[in-house]
């Protein structure tokens, strides 16, 4: 077999691993386990040397399709057997004899080395198993290898209404087998150029299988009316004395050069013989060149270099048969069963890219949605801590301010108290006649000094009005107000309910230190809320009215709570009144002070419609810039 | 005012140099002796028991010790002088924390000079006569200390009103022995009945007749 052919290549690589390794091991010294590789060694070449002694034995297995039966195979195809037993004596060459069908299977299965068979077989298992032809048979009295084959569609000579492959119509013919390729392929093509399907325009198409003489056979019956055989059949089958060629008529002659036969059909290739892919590439080439220089004496048969089967595999196409069977009908089942690996590749791969898409689309939708959330959640983590910062800063300025007024309180209490005194001691020594000048100048020194350091005091209160007086921007005061009734609410365990009606509809642009404002605001709704402490519930709602007159927006803060009578809003506004028991008396004068430096007003007035104050402050509208 | 301003004395406590001295001006300016003390510290370090009226004008908001510590640290010691706290803006529960504690008066920074001036002389006085009622008990505690045990025994027993007889009957001795004890004590006491045997024996201790 071939494939011991390829089984040598390693072994003789050992062989030359043994050469090359033996110099080393003498050098090394003969030691057991030397002795038992030297041993293995001997055995390698053993193995080597018999291997080399059944190649020349090697057994060539070729198919071959038997067309005209097992017989007439062994006959036809024995001159070439013993030829190339002898041309190349290092192989035993075998004939195995196949049907169509055998055929196929054997090559599948690996069991033959070469094929011989006709063109139209080869061109179906050159698509199918990779065939690859190494030399085409040249037919006795056929001149060219290339046309040597064709088609005899005949009818009984009796016969008048058939005349040529036109007259087919509607006619009962036969034919060897649907594959059949001078039986029945290449007629069927020469019936198609003729303009009808032998499919269906013929009456019956009967195929009636090898030999071939049994289409002979029934055309001379009369059990069909025409009949397909590959040309020469006829002529040799009369040269045979089976038949007589006069009974015959072949339709459509035509007298081809260097073509012995009548035939209905162009011409095509002759047999190849080809080799599979499995087979051995020397024996491939020797075999080759053997048959090449095979005499044409032997039996009449020769070999010329491969032809072209071109024109075989157009037929094919155009029958849209073998190999080109898928071109019949391109139904989707048709399609699918011809592709169905491809088809499943494809799927696979649309598949995996559906899935790949599916999955980067979900991964990217769900980082995204992480991202968002994580985004999310800083944004809500930031604002709360920016929400608190605002808080604390309020609360922080807001107790400064508690802090402030206790200190400030005993700080300005001081010198005020020492000056009093000092200067009613001095009403009383003058009074009390003990009045001196050393006393005087303790007296005045002392009440100097107290007052300067009192001054200071005041600057700093004054200082810590001013410290923010510094921005201008557009400010909302909808939304200041708005923050400064979440801080209360925030700050305050049980805040009353604060309205706010904003009725400027943002027509008015006011620029201001929002911060400020927000004091301001904060200011008067915890004094709102101080005057309603401890009145019943209908009295404790806090309203914030934001309203626009001419160019100023006006902002209101109304309560019902105890208001105030006509000699504390006199002093309202004055430093350090105050009615409240722990109060400083700075808070009001401080919110004056901020809306005044933001050109605006501060002042308080009693409801008109009811019990409680109202307390507002004005800011200048800017001109919205057009 | 049943003491001189110039005999009494009044201390002030406060942190702030300029009040205080001008409390001193004040204060001068009616005769009072005044004591000026910076922190209530310092005053601990000279306050005594007093010896002559006095009173203590006092700062309630201080750095270290505030003003109701001082005057904690002052009934702890049995130090007891009439205080006047003195506060920057009314605290209603130190107020009355303060006077809970025995404190004489509460004023008002900024004050007028009159409330001052009364609050002292009222706190003076009742230091005066604190004071005084102090050297009456010690000078009656200083006449019974000279009798011997026995003597007090009949002293205590004439100051209840018994007759010698009873007396000697209770002692165990005769009648002439307890004539003899009685004019001794009287003697020695400077007194002439048993009335004010009875009235000296109470100045010195409260109880003493119980």
């Amino acid at each position: 077999m071939a494939r011991a052919v390829l089984m040598l290549r390693p072994l003789s690589d050992m062989n030359a691993l043994n050469s090359a390794l033996r110099p080393e091991l003498t050098m090394a010294g003969l030691g057991r386990a030397s002795i038992c590789f030297l041993g293995y060694l001997a055995f390698c070449a053993i193995f080597v040397f018999s291997a080399a002694a059944r190649a020349s034995n090697k057994e060539v297995a070729i198919g071959v399709f038997a067309y005209q039966g097992e017989r007439a195979a062994i006959s036809d195809w024995a001159p070439v057997l013993d030829y190339l037993g002898d041309a190349l004596p290092e192989y035993r060459f075998r004939l195995d004899i196949y049907d169509a069908h055998s055929l196929r299977k054997a090559i599948a299965d690996q069991r033959i080395d070469l094929v011989i068979t006709n063109p139209g077989y080869y061109v179906t298992m050159e698509a199918e198993f990779g065939l690859s032809r190494i030399a085409t048979l040249v037919s006795p009295h056929v001149a060219t290898a290339d046309r040597a084959i064709g088609s005899a569609v005949f009818g009984r000579a009796d016969r008048a209404d058939l005349t040529d492959l036109s007259s087919l119509g509607g006619k009962k013919v036969a034919a060897i087998a649907p594959d059949a390729f001078g039986g029945y392929l290449i007629a069927a093509r020469e019936l198609q150029k003729q303009g009808f399907d032998p499919e269906s325009d013929l009456k019956e198409l009967r195929f009636v299988g090898l030999p071939m003489s049994r289409v002979v056979d029934a055309v001379q019956r009369g059990e069909a009316d025409a009949g397909i055989v590959r040309a020469c059949l006829l002529e040799q089958m009369a040269g045979e004395g089976r038949i007589r060629l006069d009974d015959f008529r072949v339709l459509s002659p035509r007298q081809e050069k260097g073509f012995p036969c009548a035939t209905s059909s162009e011409l095509y290739p002759d047999w190849p013989i080809a080799v599979t892919h499995q087979t051995d590439r020397t024996l491939a080439k020797a075999v080759a060149r053997a048959l090449l220089g095979m005499p044409e004496v032997q039996g009449g048969l020769s070999w010329s270099v491969p032809a072209d089967y071109q024109p075989v595999h157009e037929l094919y196409r155009e029958l849209r048969v073998g190999p080109y069977a898928y071109l019949r009908d391109i139904t989707p089942g048709a399609f699918a069963r011809r592709f169905w690996p491809w088809l499943l590749g494809i799927l696979a791969v649309l598949i995996a890219w559906v899935i790949h898409t599916v999955r980067v689309e979900y991964q990217v939708h769900h980082h995204t949605a992480e991202l968002r959330d994580s985004l999310h959640a800083r944004k809500l983590a930031e604002s709360r801590m920016r929400e608190n910062q605002e808080q604390m800063e309020h609360l922080s300025r807001l107790s400064v301010l508690g802090e402030l007024s206790g200190n400030l309180a005993h700080e300005i209490n001081q010198p005020l108290t020492t000056i009093g005194t000092y200067a009613r001691s001095v009403l009383r020594r003058q009074a009390g006649g003990t009045l001196t000048p050393d006393a005087v100048n303790e007296a005045c020194t002392e009440i100097a000094n107290e007052a300067e350091r009192a001054g200071g005091i005041v600057k700093r209160i004054r200082h810590f009005a001013k410290k923010r007086v510094a921005t201008r921007e557009p400010v909302d005061l909808s939304s200041i107000a708005g923050e400064a009734r979440r801080l209360i609410a925030g700050m305050l365990a049980r805040a009353p309910d604060i309205a706010i009606d904003d009725r400027s509809k943002g027509r008015c642009q006011v620029l201001a230190d929002g911060p400020q404002i927000q004091q301001v605001l904060l200011n008067l709704i915890k004094n709102a809320i101080d005057a309603s402490r401890g009145l019943p519930a209908e009295r404790q709602g806090i309203q914030v009215v934001i309203e626009q007159a001419d160019k100023r927006l006006l902002v209101h803060v109304l309560d019902r709570g105890v208001g105030l009578d006509a000699d504390q809003q006199s002093h309202l506004f004055e430093p350090f009144f105050t009615t409240k028991p722990d109060g400083l008396g700075l808070g009001l004068p401080i919110c004056k002070t901020i809306i005044e430096a933001h050109g605006g007003r501060l002042w308080a007035e009693p409801n008109r419609d009811g019990p409680g104050m109202c307390f507002s402050f004005s800011l200048p509208c800017h001109e919205l810039s057009a | 005012m049943n003491c001189p301003p110039d005999q009494c004395l009044v201390h002030v406590v406060d942190d702030d140099a300029g009040l205080r001295r001008s409390l001193r001006f004040l204060l001068e300016s009616v005769g009072w002796k005044v004591q000026l003390h910076a922190s209530a510290e310092e005053f601990l370090e000279v306050a005594t028991v007093p010896l002559q009226p006095s009173c203590l004008l006092l700062d309630i908001r201080m750095p270290t010790m505030s003003g109701l510590e001082l005057q904690q640290v002052l009934y702890e010691r049995g130090i007891h002088l009439p205080i006047l706290f003195m506060t920057g803006h009314a605290d209603v529960s130190m107020a009355v924390q303060a006077m809970k504690s025995g404190a004489a008066d509460f004023i008002e920074k900024p004050f007028k000079d009159q409330v001052v001036l009364d609050a002292v002389a009222a706190a003076v006085r009742r230091s005066a006569e604190a004071v005084q009622e102090a050297r009456i008990r010690a000078e009656a505690v200083a006449l019974l200390a000279a009798l011997s045990p026995r003597e007090r025994e009949v002293a205590r027993l004439v100051a209840l009103g018994q007759p010698n007889k009873l007396i000697a009957a209770a002692l165990g001795i005769s009648e002439k022995t307890v004539h003899i004890h009685r004019q001794h004590v009287m003697e020695k006491a400077g007194l002439s009945s048993a009335a004010e045997l009875a009235r000296l024996m109470l100045r010195a201790d409260p109880a003493a007749l119980d």
